[in-house]
């Protein structure tokens, strides 16, 4: 991540615009036994409370690690019930990197925020259409097996 | 010039700073070796 991911100036730019970028040693206590950290890179993503919301572990490329943060950012907001901001969120990794690693997962929650938001099924039924047809073989579309149902 | 990650390295201060900018907190656990 050092080498590769964190030097790459599209990395620098939306760190440095949308995230406070903080680094710890990973046998630094008490943060290493609070977050249970057992192998390195280990990134996660918190709420300014400190709760986590994401983790990754292992390296990620540039078109993979941006996506990905934007998911973690997504998911503070999901957790908030702050289902406008995640829907945002969200919309920028399906328009911007939709062939990325997280666009699986970004689907399964816009479908579940559209729900909660709304109180309509529909939208979840949609989210596994959508995964079945363009992300035949992801987990996520696995876990939305059931809303073909709805 | 080029333009680098400006990283934080106390918990408390990252966590008033996202409160402040209103923004989440990348926590990156790293080895240095």
């Amino acid at each position: 991540m050092g080498a590769v991911t964190y030097p790459d100036d599209r990395v620098v730019s939306f760190i440095n615009e949308n995230m406070v970028p903080l680094r710890i040693q990973y046998d630094a206590q008490p943060f290493a036994g609070d977050f249970n950290i057992k192998w390195t890179p280990t990134v996660i993503t918190l709420d300014f409370e400190g709760n986590e919301h994401h983790r990754t572990i292992g390296f990620l490329a540039p078109e993979e690690f941006i996506p990905s943060l934007i998911l973690g950012m997504a998911k503070v907001y999901f957790d908030a019930d702050k289902f406008d901001h995640a829907l945002a969120s969200l919309g920028t990794i399906l328009s911007d990197y939709p062939n990325s690693d997280s666009a699986p997962e970004a689907i399964y929650i816009k479908g579940v925020s559209l729900y909660k938001s709304t109180d309509d099924p529909q939208p979840l039924k949609e989210a596994y259409e959508k995964l079945r047809d363009e992300y035949p073989k992801s987990e996520w579309t696995k876990r939305a097996y059931p809303y073909r149902l709805l | 010039m080029e333009e680098k990650i400006t990283w934080e390295t106390i918990m408390v201060e990252a966590l008033a700073r996202a409160k402040s900018e209103n923004k989440t907190v990348l926590l990156d656990f790293f080895n240095p070796n």
